[in-house]
């Protein structure tokens, strides 16, 4: 799992590689310890967490900015506070 | 190139329906009959197909629930169960002997724990781990080999004595009977087996599907909503109704009424679209399911798959043409049973597993053979020797299930680009090893697992189901909190270097 800072002052989470619920709890968590308005990528490549990720954040009022895929199998997800 | 890849992904989904197909046209070759087993992998790919996209798990259901308040499968399996309820009573009017219950006690909820345990820690419930095997996640598969051989050397060695003193004589009812009592005309103080037959199909639809699924399943969902959702929903609610009207008469906020509480029961049901219709799906599926099985069995004369598998039709005469000619498994049935195998006619997972499990120590020589043609102890309990036999996996009915399951998964996620092979780290095959096993000895003390000890009899009218059920949680909790722990100390330990 690695949580860094970006060039452009967002953060990103990548916690490709683990299973449910390893990627919903750590992205919670790093949101937990963040603060409102600041933006969170996340990479993760297991297509339930990211189903439970939008629906935790929609309902903690965080925004979902925008999803992708970048490579087959990769879902990046981008969440403002 | 992704152009590239996305056509390499349609061509292996091709290449796995086409697989499928060349299996089902060789078993009919083989045997007009060996369609019921290519039935069940049918019905199988279209759970892995519907569970892949709805992103169907039951470990979700209590986890996500608990560590990060996301209902979303909570109420999927909700509404899945009250659609197969409903369906299922007109399905047994046509096939009342493929109906059971199932013994209620102390087993289920023992059972129910260790395997909410277990599926928390393997990321995955039983079917969960199958179809997500499929997306190509060996975390998953790692989970099903040890549920696998956790089942069946706790089905050869500690199972027996478990049944016998504390399961066999539980009590087994439906719903229909607790309500309704003993059929009417029978003798106070008789022993009497009652048989689905014995009530009008209007008493089964009010306390099979009425009260044991949709009575129940809407006070939990209710419950959940006031627990979890409601609050936040109501808050947001007002915050939006307050800005668009500006500040009411009185100087204070929008006042929230039923038609508000509605509102967010109806937003809870409906907040994942895709995950509500798989669950519809799912449910119309498993129902078709019991009702096709049910009509092949007839239609070709047995009973149970094992009668095939030895030549004895249903009716008594010699093995019609439809069945294969001149060739018989007996080494395959449970013997002391009556020659049947396991074929539960619905959806199940677990049992299969344990089956293959047995199969595989068996064809490894992990078996005695004495030369006087007694079984050996893989064969010589219940679960095996009663009731399940050990037949070769690719005569298994329910094994076949679980494969079309798995390539169901493969073929959907391969569509959605989401295939993806994923192997484990050493922290992921720990967790996966211990969370198979508990699923595995879970599933066996309680006689089933997330379909077969809940999803499928809570939709039949069984009422043991609820106690497996309020197992699953206690023992997800008791996970979810493990997990929660590990997470925090992990993250204590990371430098999060965030601007504050």
């Amino acid at each position: 799992m690695k949580f860094e800072k970006k060039d452009d002052g967002s953060y990103e989470l990548d916690v490709r590689g683990y299973v449910c619920p390893h990627p919903q709890v750590y992205t919670l968590k790093s949101l937990e310890k963040m603060k409102e308005g600041m933006i969170l990528e996340v990479l993760i490549d297991n297509p339930s967490s990211v189903e439970s990720i939008t629906q935790a954040c929609n309902g903690k009022g965080y925004a979902i900015l925008g999803q992708n895929s970048p490579k087959a199998g990769v879902t990046a997800i981008k969440i403002q506070k | 190139m992704a152009e590239a890849k996305s056509s390499r992904n349609k061509l292996y989904a091709a290449g796995v329906v086409s697989f499928l197909a060349i299996i089902s046209i060789l078993y009919y070759i083989s045997a007009p009959v060996y369609l019921y087993i290519v039935a069940y992998m049918w019905f199988g790919f279209l759970y892995g197909v519907l569970q892949q996209y709805g992103r169907f798990c039951f470990a979700s259901a209590w986890r996500d629930l608990i560590m990060v308040k996301v209902p979303r499968m909570f109420v999927g399996i909700m509404v899945g169960m009250m659609t197969l309820s409903i369906i299922a009573v007109f399905i047994f009017v046509y096939y009342p002997e493929r109906y059971h219950t199932t013994q209620l006690g102390l087993h289920g909820l023992i059972g129910g724990i260790l395997f909410g345990l277990g599926m928390v820690l393997a990321g995955g419930c039983a079917t969960g781990s199958l179809y997500k095997t499929g997306e190509g996640n060996m975390v998953s598969l790692v989970v099903l080999l040890s549920l696998s051989f956790s089942q069946a050397i706790f089905a050869v060695t500690f199972f027996d004595s478990i049944f016998e003193k504390f399961i066999q004589k539980l009590p087994s009812f439906s719903m229909t009977e607790l309500l309704f009592g003993k059929p009417a005309g029978i003798p106070d103080g008789v022993q009497y087996k009652v048989k689905y037959g014995d009530y009008s199909f209007w008493q089964h639809m009010v306390a099979d599907a009425g009260v044991n699924a949709i009575l129940i399943a809407l006070i939990l969902l209710i419950g959940v909503y006031i627990i979890v959702v409601r609050k936040g929903f109501l808050s947001r609610r007002k915050d939006a109704i307050t800005a668009q009207a500006g500040a009411s008469a009185d100087g204070g906020e929008a006042r929230m009424g039923f038609k508000d509480e509605l509102a967010g029961f109806w937003s809870m049901i409906s907040s994942s679209k895709r995950t509500s219709i798989a669950a519809v799906l799912i449910g119309i599926v498993a129902a078709a399911q019991v009702f096709g099985l049910g009509w092949m069995a007839k239609h070709y004369d047995f009973n149970n798959f094992g009668n095939v598998l030895v030549g004895q039709p249903a009716s008594g005469g010699p093995p019609p043409s439809s069945w294969p000619q001149g060739k018989t498994y007996p080494n395959d049935v449970a013997v002391r049973s009556g020659n049947t195998v396991f074929d539960p006619g619905y959806w199940y997972i677990t049992t299969q597993e344990a089956m293959f499990g047995a199969w595989t120590m068996k064809t490894a020589g992990l078996d005695s053979h004495p030369a006087d043609n007694k079984p050996g102890y893989l064969e010589d309990n219940h679960y095996f020797g009663d009731y399940n036999g050990i037949p070769r996996p690719w005569f298994s009915p329910a094994m076949l299930l679980s494969i079309g399951l798995i390539l169901g998964a493969s073929f959907k996620s391969l569509l959605a680009r989401e295939f993806k092979w994923k192997f484990p780290t050493s922290e992921l095959f720990i967790y996966a090893v211990i969370g198979g096993t508990l699923m595995g000895v879970g599933a066996r003390i309680a006689l089933g697992c997330n379909i077969g000890a809940f999803y499928a009899p809570a939709a039949f009218g069984d009422p043991s189901a609820w106690v497996f059920f309020v197992g699953m949680g206690l023992g997800a909790y008791l996970s979810a909190k493990f997990i929660n722990w590990v997470t925090n100390r992990r993250m204590a330990d990371m430098d999060f270097d965030i601007e504050l």
